[in-house]
């Protein structure tokens, strides 16, 4: 563990893009830092836009970064060795339409150099295992978005890969899909394989990865397992109370007092406040108790990776909060 | 080596397919085999000129149909892998770029080759049905439209590979004229009074490839005439003329590739 290299090292990436004729650029990457350790599910949680399929893409050789490096399995990408241990899901996935799915998998395992009888075992096991069997006889014309999704999968474990690179697996699948999306990630997992996926559905990410990367625009804010990144800070505390019968709307409005009108929830005579971290409950609860109410709950509410992500995110909108962080400003020229 | 020979063959073959789909192709084979049924009525009336005009109708057939079919595919396959973004599956596999665009040469030069040979074969039946004898001549001739069109396919190829399939197939075909007329455009700007006019026809000229090598029925080489009806070229010169196509091809395909490794697949 300690002598190999990490699966994908990633330093400072930079990429801009630029639009051939109008000379526009766009800043995508502005010095992305990543290190996925072999065996792990690492997701790649950012909002649109937020450079996650740039950073892919130069990991798979699709484009050429503008600044730093990247290396799969300790190789400079591009590396051809690299992608021959790799299978690479892109981003809403298109595929040659008049080929069947088994087509597709053959044409994969022949471009892996896989051998003719290894080629039709895998194919026909990925088939079964990403539940296309009952569309092997179709086009993939006739695929709908989650088929392409799963066609894809089978495609890209064509080489039993090392490293297996999604990017949004789940995007256009229903429940049931994405949940099967899921554990296979999983079963991956178990049979020792890496796997690095992006995604901006926070519950899928949560759920499965061993550790994840924040991204938003172009710079990773916070990497670290789910609960580690979250579960530390205490936001405040939710406290619930049962409101007595006589005169209930006084008490409510009287425990409320300036709480914020998004901080009050109230069904009937059940009362709850979202309290600030600093808030002194003991007070309310003694306030409480003289009204005549009746504690039911008080809960610490702790971050959530939703709310993280949402801060994390509402911070490089705030250009005032923003960390200066790793990298270097690379919007200047423009 | 082997393995590198077997990705290109898988990607060749698969271009194969997907160029066997267009149903344009299937237009074309109607419309060129319909112009040698026309050809051989034509010749009928015509009396003395019936092999002459039904030879003349069919190789005109390969060269020209041939070629513009290979600039619509050279032009169209491989944008549209970039465009509907089915290179991103490819690329990302452990293929080099070169190979990428060398395997879509060779299906594209493989449908080509089936679609002359059924051109040739139309002529042929009709030769032989009209109870024209086959010459040598006329076998020389189809190989050499075949050298033609395998190398126009490798300019759109080339266009193809740094710019919109508009303009490639304007460029291709600004190549595909300029290199079938140079000896009239020559002639033509020699008479020119600007030396400069002179100057620069020749060098555009120098460096577009030569394709009325292999049209030369009805010209003369070596200051002889030739025409497929009469006396032709001689076997030496039909080599020497695949081997000057089989140089501008690598050559195209060489520098295509170069292009295609410096591009971002977005
Ligand atoms: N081909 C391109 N030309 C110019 N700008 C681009 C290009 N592709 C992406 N961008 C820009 O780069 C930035 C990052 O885009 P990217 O596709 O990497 O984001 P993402 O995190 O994958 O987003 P999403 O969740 O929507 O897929 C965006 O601002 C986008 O507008
Ligand atoms: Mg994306």
């Amino acid at each position: 563990m300690s002598d190999e290299p990490p699966v994908i090292e990633v330093a400072d990436l930079q990429k801009t893009y630029r639009t051939p004729f109008r000379r526009r650029k766009v800043v995508a990457l502005r010095g992305i830092n990543v290190l996925v350790r072999r065996g792990e599910i690492f997701g790649f949680l950012g909002p649109n836009g937020a450079g996650k399929t740039t950073t892919i893409r130069i990991l798979m050789g699709l484009i050429a970064a503008t600044g730093g490096t990247a290396k799969i399995f300790g190789e400079t990408v591009p590396s051809r060795a690299a992608r021959q241990r790799l299978g690479f899901l892109p981003e809403q996935p298109y595929f040659y339409d008049y080929l069947t799915v088994g087509e597709l998998c053959d044409l994969a395992g022949r471009l892996f150099g896989v051998d003719a009888a290894t080629r039709k075992r895998r194919a026909d096991e990925l088939i079964a295992r990403v539940g296309l069997d009952r569309a092997r006889t179709q086009n993939l014309k006739k695929f709908s978005k989650g088929m392409m999704q799963r066609a894809g999968l089978a495609q890209a474990l064509m080489n039993d890969p090392d490293l297996v690179v999604l990017d949004e697996p789940m995007s256009g699948l229903d429940p049931i899909g994405r949940k099967e999306v899921r554990d296979l990630i999983l079963e991956l997992r178990e049979r020792g394989k890496t796997v690095f996926f992006s995604s901006h559905i926070l519950t899928d990410v949560e759920a499965i990865s061993d550790r994840v990367a924040i991204v938003a625009r172009g710079q990773v804010r916070a990497v670290g397992a789910p609960h580690e990144l979250v579960g530390h800070t205490q936001l405040g505390v939710d406290v619930s109370l049962r409101l007595p019968e006589a005169d209930p709307d006084a008490a409510a409005k009287s425990l409320a007092g300036d709480l914020d009108a998004s901080a009050v929830r109230r069904a009937d005579r059940q009362l709850t406040l979202a309290l600030a971290g600093d808030a002194d409950v003991d007070a309310l609860l003694a306030r409480g108790r003289e009204l005549g109410a009746r504690v039911l709950a008080v809960t610490p509410r702790f971050e959530t990776l939703e709310d993280l992500f949402l801060r994390r995110i509402a911070e490089v909108d705030d250009p005032a909060t923003t960390t200066p962080a790793s990298a270097p400003r690379a919007e200047a020229a423009s | 080596m082997t393995a590198s020979l077997g990705r290109m063959w898988a990607l060749a073959l698969n271009t194969f397919r997907e160029a066997a789909r267009i149903r344009v192709l299937y237009g074309i084979l109607v419309l060129v085999v319909g112009a040698n049924l026309f050809a051989v009525l034509l010749g009928e009336m015509s009396q003395h000129a019936e092999a002459r005009v039904a030879r003349d109708v069919g190789l005109a057939g390969i060269s020209l149909f041939g070629s513009l079919t290979a600039i619509f595919l050279g032009v169209f396959l491989l944008y549209s892998e970039i465009q509907r973004r089915t290179i991103h599956a490819i690329v990302s596999k452990p293929i080099e770029r070169w190979e990428f665009v060398v395997g879509k040469y060779l299906g594209m030069a493989l449908i080509l080759s089936v679609l002359v040979a059924l051109f040739a074969v139309a002529m042929l039946a009709l030769l032989a049905f009209q109870g024209i004898a086959i010459s040598q001549a006329v076998a020389q001739a189809v190989l050499l439209a075949w050298m033609e069109v395998l190398t126009v396919a490798a300019i759109a190829v080339f266009f193809s590979s740094f710019s919109t399939p508009f303009l490639s197939g304007i460029f291709a075909l600004a190549l595909f004229a300029l290199g079938r007329l140079t000896p009239d455009i020559l002639a033509a700007s020699e008479s020119s009074k600007s030396t400069w006019v002179r100057a620069t026809t020749r060098i555009a000229l120098e460096i577009v490839p030569d394709l009325h090598l292999f049209g030369i029925s009805g010209r003369s080489v070596d200051g002889a005439p030739v025409s497929v009806h009469g006396d032709f070229v001689s076997w030496g010169y039909v080599l020497t003329s695949c081997g000057y196509a089989l140089a501008w091809i690598g050559g195209l395909l060489l520098i295509a590739s170069l292009i295609f490794r410096r591009r971002d697949f977005v």
